[in-house]
């Protein structure tokens, strides 16, 4: 089966400024997948060049295996994107934004309403239909976005900071919408400064740097490969050769308190336990530290992702 | 081509306009009624008539053609420009609708605004003056084929601009002057030979005469050319309006 997105070596320059360098990325179908990187790391350049809002240099970039340019019309079909920025409006309300946005798609207005009426009620706008944009709240403005996104009923949906500046609520309830929209077969492309929300949410991804993907996986084996998981040991007996006793593991002992470095603490900590104690240790504390995607994009990237 | 999604923009821009027509429509209408009011009833006692026609009606084909030149450049231009700074043209840009859709559809929305405003003072014109239209069909025909044109105009304008400020001077300093040195308030025949020599070089100064022989029946210009040069400018302008969105860099990135 071809993939929903595929990105091939994928280059971009503005003038003397190199935004991609090469970038490389396959999304499957169904598939919940982040794009994470610093600022200016060129996640947003991708995106655009996905759907048509700026010109590549080089490189594939095919949607269910069809070009991005010379099959617009039908790529653009499948994606329904959510920006980061608002959009504004000063001449129209909600429900008719929504009938435009659906038009422009090519689906007229007696077709979308069960679809717009589903989504105003399901992200809580349905008071705000005849609302014009700027009576509305952040985060109201935020489920528009999405909204607006939804409403020609996309295979794949792209969204590009989808919680940023929501209160802590909203961002639990619009994970959980994300969640169900996912289930119900949908492809997911996030970006996101809120790493947790990736290592929820996502099935795979892939940390962008400096105009490339330097790293790809899914969130637990990316921690697991690149992270940095310990067990801390401490015993009351000292006067055992640990170095025979644990020789297939990596340690340091200071003092009766053993530090292991391992990619897999749950695995090895009953192994370990196991050695110790037949050796005649008494062990007094355990304790495992676990890396989290933060940790690993700070090692590759040597920046936190809010830098 | 995508019907329903051209058809849609084309509905909005139409829409757009007509739901401030506060704004849009009446400021037109209430200009040209005080022209003709204040310059058609009061000149006219000085300049009775030029080429056999009363002063009043003399002007009036000028003061449609102003307001709807000025009604159709603005419409598109203005819209494309809010588009871009209200970021509302991503939406459009990443439907899949294609640069000729997206163009015609803002084009017909100027079209549709300075017709209606040309028409608007066409009527105003025959219930103030007693004015009788020489070819009707013809006389609305024109001042759809110049709304175009300068729709057209606005469009191209309208992806150039970068602010506000810049689409004002732009229609400040080229759309206004040329059109009040086209013929509105007086015959050409009525300058010295080196002004008259520089009106055949203003476009405007033919749409003018042009709209004026379909309602009067006189001219300075040759119909003919007048329509033709309407002809070339719509044709012209809107393959360059297309072109430049096509080419996106003024709209992209």
């Amino acid at each position: 089966m071809k993939p929903a997105i595929k990105i091939q070596n994928l280059k971009k320059n503005y003038g003397e400024t190199v935004a991609l360098k090469g970038v490389n990325i396959s999304i499957k179908d169904g598939e919940f997948f982040g794009l994470l990187g610093p600022n200016g790391a060129g996640k947003t350049t991708t995106i655009n060049i996905l759907t048509g809002l700026v010109r590549k240099d080089e490189g594939v970039t095919e949607i269910f295996g069809k070009d991005i340019v010379s099959d617009y019309r039908f790529t653009r079909a499948q994606v329904g994107i959510s920006a980061q920025e608002f959009t504004q409006d000063w001449f129209f309300p909600l429900d008719r934004l929504l009938y435009f946005q659906a038009g422009y798609y090519g689906i007229p207005k007696e077709k979308a309403k069960d679809q717009v009426n589903e989504l105003l009620v399901r992200l809580g706008l349905e008071e705000k239909r005849s609302s014009r944009l700027r009576q509305l709240s952040g985060g109201m403005k935020r489920r528009f976005q999405i909204a607006k996104a939804l409403v020609h009923d996309p295979k794949i949906l792209i969204l590009d900071e989808p919680t940023a500046g929501v209160d802590v609520k909203l961002r639990h309830e619009l994970w959980e919408y994300f969640r169900e929209l996912h289930n119900a077969g949908k492809t997911i492309l996030l970006t996101t400064h809120y790493i947790e929300e990736a290592e929820l949410l996502c099935d795979k991804v892939a940390i962008i740097d400096k105009g490339q993907v330097i790293k790809e996986g899914s969130p637990k084996s990316l921690t697991r490969q690149s992270g940095k998981s310990g067990i801390n040991i401490s015993l009351s007996d000292e006067n055992i050769d640990f170095e025979s006793v644990l020789s297939d593991f990596t340690f340091t002992n200071n003092e009766g308190e053993l530090h292991f470095t391992t990619k897999e603490p749950e695995e090895n900590l009953p192994k370990i336990i196991n050695l110790l104690t037949n050796a005649g240790c008494h062990i007094q504390r355990v304790e495992t530290t676990k890396s989290s995607l933060e940790d690993v994009f700070l090692s590759l990237t040597g920046k936190g992702i809010n830098e | 081509m995508n019907w329903v999604g051209f058809s849609t923009l084309t509905l909005r821009e139409v829409g757009r306009f007509f739901s401030v027509y506060r704004q849009t429509v009446i400021p037109g209408l209430i200009s040209s009624i005080l022209y003709i009011l204040i310059f058609g009833f009061t000149l006219e006692r000085r300049i009775s008539s030029i080429d056999g026609i009363p002063y009043t009606l003399f002007i009036i084909p000028g003061l449609i053609m102003m307001n709807t030149l000025s009604n159709a450049t603005s419409n598109s231009s203005s819209s494309m420009l809010q588009m871009k700074l209200l970021g509302q043209l991503p939406d459009l840009l990443q439907a899949p609708l294609s640069s000729f859709e997206i163009s015609l559809a803002y084009i017909i929305g100027g079209m549709v605004r300075g017709t209606v405003n040309g028409i608007l003072i066409l009527l105003v014109g025959v219930v103030l003056s007693d004015m009788t239209i020489t070819q009707p069909f013809a006389t609305i025909g024109f001042i759809m084929l110049v709304s175009w044109a300068f729709s057209s105009i606005g469009l191209i304008l309208g992806q150039m601009a970068e602010s506000w400020d810049q689409l004002a001077t732009m229609q400040n300093f080229f759309l206004t002057p040329l059109s009040f040195l086209g013929g509105i308030f007086y015959s050409i025949k009525m300058l010295p030979d080196w002004a008259q020599s520089v009106s055949f070089f203003n476009p405007i100064y033919y749409m003018i005469n042009g709209l004026r022989y379909t309602i009067l029946g006189v001219s300075d210009s040759n119909p003919s050319t007048s329509f033709i040069i309407a002809i070339i400018m719509t044709i012209g302008f809107t393959v360059i309006a297309i072109m430049l969105m096509e080419n996106g860099k003024k709209i992209k990135e």
